[in-house]
Formats: C-alpha cells, sequence, structure tokens
C-alpha cells in the first residue's frame, strides 16, 4: 500500500499547481471575456463531468495514441499518464468554481479600480482575485480530492501497474478482486478521512466567503 | 476657461444619449429623471462606456474623437468616479481603499492626510463593512480624489444618506472639490443637492442635455418657465409660506400644502415637489400618519410606462402634479387615464425654495 500512497502523493503533487494554473486561466476567460464560439468552449470544458470514466479514458488513450511524442516517449501506461489521467476529470470541477468566483466580482470594484489608474493585469492580482480566492481554495480542495479518488481515467490511459501506476483506488480494486480485504478497507478508511477533511475545509471556506459577502 | 469639452452620442436599443457639456474649474450637476442617461454620461466621461462618436477634451488632452479613433483607457484618463454603491473594496481598510490610486513612496501618508480631510482621522484600518454609511462615502470621496485627478465625478452621491448627514456631506463635498481646484460634474435627481452645491446644472431628460443653466438664475421666472417646461418633469409651484397655529404652509391660489422648512423662509417661495414623493392612496386603506396632513384629490391626465417606472400627471388644485413610482406598485389601483385618485405628500418630503436659494444648508 505505501507505494501506492507514494505515488497517489506524486500525483497529487504534480496536479494541485495544474489543476490551480489551467483552472484559474480558463476559469478567467469564461468569467471575464466574450468571444465567438464561447457556448461550445463552455460545453467542452464541462464535459468531461458528464462522460463516464471509461469513455472519457477511450477518447484519451485514441487521441494521445496518435500523437507522436507521446509515443515516442512512451508515456501511455507510465507515471506521466497516472499524473496526466485525474486532470481531466477533474479541472471541470477547478474551472467552474474559478469563474463562479471570478462572475461573483462586482463589476464596479474592477471598474473603480480602472478609474483609480490600474491597468488589466494590476486589478486582477489587486481586486480580482483575491476576493475570488475563497471560491478558488474550495474548488481546489473539491478538484484534489477528485483528482486523488480518480480510477477510470487513470486505468484506461496508465493501466494498474503497481509500483508505477497503481494509485490508491486501483489499490483497492486489485485487493478486493484479490479478496484481500483488510488492506482494502485500510486505503479506503484512508481516502475516506482524506475526503471528509477537504470537505470540512470547503464548508469552512464557504462559510468565510458568505461572511465576507 | 472650459476644462472638460464633452459632445458625443450613443444609441443602445430604444434609447439614444445626445451630450453636450462644457465645464469649467467648478461644481455642476447633471440634473435630471431616471432613466435619462446621467450614469451612462459618467460613465463615457470616466472611459468606461464607449460613446457611438464625437469628441472629449479635458484640460487640453483629447481622451476621445470618433473623427480620429481616439481613446484613452478609464485607466490613463485621470478621471475620478465616486460609485452611487461606492464601490469601496471590501477586503481593504479605509487606509488601503484610500491609498490604491496614489503613486509613489508618500503613498501612504498622503492617503492619511485625505482620511484627515475628510475627518476620518483614527479609523484608517476599519474595514468598508465596519463603517457607517457616511463614513464609507468620506472615504470614496478621498480615494478618488487622493489621486489629483483631472476631472470628479459622482454618480448620485447622496441618494443612500438622510438629512443631516446629507447636509454635511455637501459642505464637505463643496469644501473638498474647491480646494482641490478640480472641476466636479455629480448625478442627482435631487433638487436640493443641485441648489445646495452646484454653480451650474445640465438638465438631461431621455438621453438629451436640453440646457445649460447658471443655479443663480433657475428660480428666476423667466428661466423657471422655460426650463420646467422641457424637462416636464416634477412640480414646481409658487405662491408663499405663511405660518398658522404653529404650522407652516405653502400657500398658492388654489390650494395649500403644509410644509416642513425653517420659519425664515416665511414670505414668497417656491416648493418643487419631487415626483418619486408623490403617493398615491388607497381610497380603503389607513393612511400613514406622515401623509395625513396634505392629502388631496386629482384626475389622471396621462398614464406613462418607461424603463420599469410608471409615470403619471395628476391635475388638481390647479397644478399639473407629477408622480412616479415602480412599474409593480399600485397594481391593485388600475389606474388609467381620467381616472380619480387621491394623492398626498409627506411634508418633510417638499423641497421649500426661496428665490435663487444657493446656499449650503
Amino acid at each position: 500500500m505505501t507505494s501506492s500512497l507514494i505515488i497517489s502523493l506524486k500525483v497529487l503533487a504534480i496536479d494541485v499547481p495544474l489543476l490551480l494554473i489551467i483552472g484559474v486561466t480558463l476559469g478567467w476567460i469564461l468569467a471575464k471575456t466574450e468571444f465567438r464560439g464561447k457556448d461550445l468552449v463552455d460545453v467542452l470544458v464541462i464535459l468531461p463531468i458528464a462522460l463516464p470514466p471509461s469513455v472519457l479514458g477511450l477518447y484519451l488513450l485514441m487521441t494521445l495514441s496518435h500523437i507522436p511524442f507521446v509515443r515516442e516517449a512512451e508515456i501511455l501506461f507510465s507515471f506521466p499518464a497516472a499524473a496526466l489521467a485525474p486532470l481531466f476529470p477533474s479541472l471541470p470541477i477547478m474551472i467552474q468554481a474559478a469563474r463562479s468566483g471570478f462572475s461573483s466580482v462586482d463589476r464596479q470594484l474592477e471598474q473603480a479600480a480602472r478609474t483609480l489608474g490600474d491597468s488589466e493585469f494590476k486589478i486582477f492580482w489587486r481586486i480580482t482575485f483575491p476576493l475570488s480566492r475563497l471560491s478558488i481554495m474550495a474548488g481546489l480542495a473539491l478538484a484534489s480530492m477528485r483528482a486523488l479518488g480518480d480510477f477510470g481515467v487513470t486505468l484506461m490511459i496508465a493501466g494498474n501497474i503497481p509500483g508505477r501506476t497503481q494509485t490508491l483506488p486501483l489499490f483497492i480494486y486489485s485487493n478486493v478482486e484479490a479478496m484481500n480485504f483488510f488492506e482494502a478497507n485500510i486505503a479506503a478508511l484512508l481516502l475516506t478521512a482524506v475526503g471528509i477533511i477537504s470537505l470540512l475545509v470547503v464548508k469552512k471556506l464557504e462559510g468565510k466567503r458568505i461572511e465576507l459577502s | 476657461m472650459n476644462c472638460l469639452e464633452a459632445r458625443f452620442s450613443k444609441n443602445l436599443s430604444g434609447f439614444s444619449l445626445n451630450v453636450s457639456i462644457e465645464l469649467g474649474e467648478e461644481i455642476a450637476a447633471l440634473f435630471g429623471p431616471s432613466g435619462a442617461g446621467k450614469s451612462l454620461t459618467l460613465r463615457i466621461l470616466a472611459g468606461l462606456d464607449r460613446p457611438k462618436e464625437g469628441k472629449i477634451v479635458l484640460n487640453g488632452r483629447v481622451l476621445y474623437d470618433s473623427a480620429s479613433s481616439v481613446f484613452v483607457k478609464a485607466c490613463q484618463r485621470r478621471v475620478g468616479l465616486v460609485f452611487q454603491e461606492l464601490a469601496l473594496f471590501p477586503h481593504m481598510t479605509a487606509l488601503e481603499n484610500v491609498a490604491y490610486g496614489i503613486k509613489g513612496p508618500n503613498k501612504w501618508e498622503i492617503a492619511k492626510q485625505w482620511l484627515d480631510k475628510v475627518k476620518l482621522e483614527g479609523l484608517y484600518d476599519r474595514m468598508p463593512n465596519q463603517l457607517s454609511g457616511g463614513q464609507r462615502q468620506r472615504v470614496a470621496l478621498a480615494r478618488a480624489l487622493a489621486p489629483k485627478p483631472d476631472l470628479l465625478l459622482l454618480d448620485e452621491p447622496f441618494s443612500a444618506l438622510d438629512g443631516p448627514m446629507r447636509r454635511a456631506l455637501r459642505r464637505e463635498l463643496k469644501r473638498l472639490s474647491l480646494e482641490s481646484r478640480t472641476p466636479t460634474l455629480y448625478v442627482t435627481h435631487d433638487i436640493e443637492d443641485v441648489c445646495s452645491l452646484a454653480s451650474k446644472v445640465f438638465l438631461i431628460r431621455d438621453g438629451t442635455t436640453l440646457a445649460t443653466i447658471d443655479v443663480s438664475k433657475l428660480w428666476n421666472p423667466d428661466t423657471q418657465e422655460s426650463i420646467w417646461h422641457s424637462l416636464g418633469w416634477g412640480t414646481l409651484i409658487r405662491g408663499k409660506i405663511t405660518e398658522e397655529d404653529g404650522n407652516l404652509y405653502f400657500k398658492w391660489d388654489k390650494g395649500r400644502l403644509k410644509v416642513s422648512c425653517s420659519r425664515n423662509l416665511v414670505g414668497e417661495a417656491s416648493v418643487f415637489i419631487h415626483p418619486n414623493h408623490v403617493k398615491l392612496l388607497y381610497p380603503d386603506v389607513p393612511v400613514a400618519p406622515e401623509l395625513e396632513a396634505n392629502i388631496m384629490e386629482g384626475k389622471v391626465i396621462e398614464k406613462i410606462a418607461i424603463n420599469g417606472s410608471v409615470r403619471l400627471y395628476i391635475k388638481s388644485s390647479g397644478i399639473e402634479w407629477h408622480a412616479e413610482y415602480p412599474g409593480d406598485s399600485y397594481l391593485t389601483l388600475e389606474i388609467k387615464d381620467g381616472q380619480d385618485v387621491l394623492f398626498s405628500i409627506e411634508p418633510s418630503k417638499i423641497s421649500v425654495l426661496s428665490p435663487c436659494d444657493n446656499s449650503v444648508n
């Protein structure tokens, strides 16, 4: 179980910063800009939530296997694939949270900052981001939990290779299959505890957000 | 010499804005009813909205010119704007709010000086939600003035404040604006705000600036005639204030109203009644105590629904009264043209204006 736990933690260490950077960027674009085809982008961004993980995994497998670089670097069914896989089902959660956080910032505050001489970049860091950070942190906690618990997409593009791509959810699956319920229960308990802690953090952040508004 | 010269137009669905404003080193009001385009005018001057065509020049600097495709961004205009909802940054203290637009190493010192100027010494570390309405208003004013803008714009700056606070803030604004020699343009639909603060008033209605008037001449009979007729909004009556049994009444040839004003206004006077203060009464519902004094009967001459509001023109006591209320009010009265109605005005809501009243009260 230790190696699965380490792999899961390594996946989280890679995915959390990526979730934050990609989620905040796309969330800001969707909340604050208008462009042609925005509705389509909107649907594509949320689609991974609506698709069964096996279908999403299959699409990724088919797409990635046709990219020469991915093939040559043997990324599929290796640790990089295990790190990449959970991003797809968890990113929509992060993007939606960031988007709703940015949308909830009163436009007049940004306009006031504009009349006080700030550029758009400065307004983002001084007004928009600080005022939506609680939503973003809550979204990050939920998206991270979703990434930690990913099973279907990881199985489809990274496989279930102990010591290389076997994360905690895959470890549970393998142990249940082998009728080894004790180890499976321990791992399940660990994931449950992390889930409860994350939800408590989200609840606290939500409470603070309501208090501030 | 004019600091600001602005002429621009903008078309929105069902509404077109045509504005012409010339402003020197003075305080001026942009006065008109709801939906007249006042706030949009300020937003365009501040660079938050783009007009369709025209030219805006501030202190010789072209901020917008449709002919040469010039549009200076809001952040480069040096135009301060106090929003109606103030838009104080909720995650910053009063001091941080005021320091926001100040550049240079002494920004904190300058911000403190501004907070002192608006009488908020010692409240530097308060968050906006820990300040009263008047204090928040002062922070917003200090924040807009602190970066030394070339033009100060205020959108209904006193609308959320009650009488004494409103008067105190008017004095404050007048002092600060004149001290800093910043040309100031503020939006209002309250005639008291106009008379007590501005030296010049731009009248705007249905998106068009109709006239520019020196406030000292606002109540000259010749001016009144043309202005109030062209504005066609609000009820202005000329008559005199008398005192009877310790109460003050405004009388004209066909009627009288109980008023609440200073006793030194007894004599010739005019009153202005804001359309929102003309309250319709339900025939079978007890009247609120503050409305009991001035109950009148009248006939609806015309009913107009505009921008979610209803405007009524009511004939009573030889006067055409103007009333305005939200479209979802008084539905059960089923008001229509020609209908008899009961209405009243709270004495404290009647603006009593002595001739050429331009004092800060």
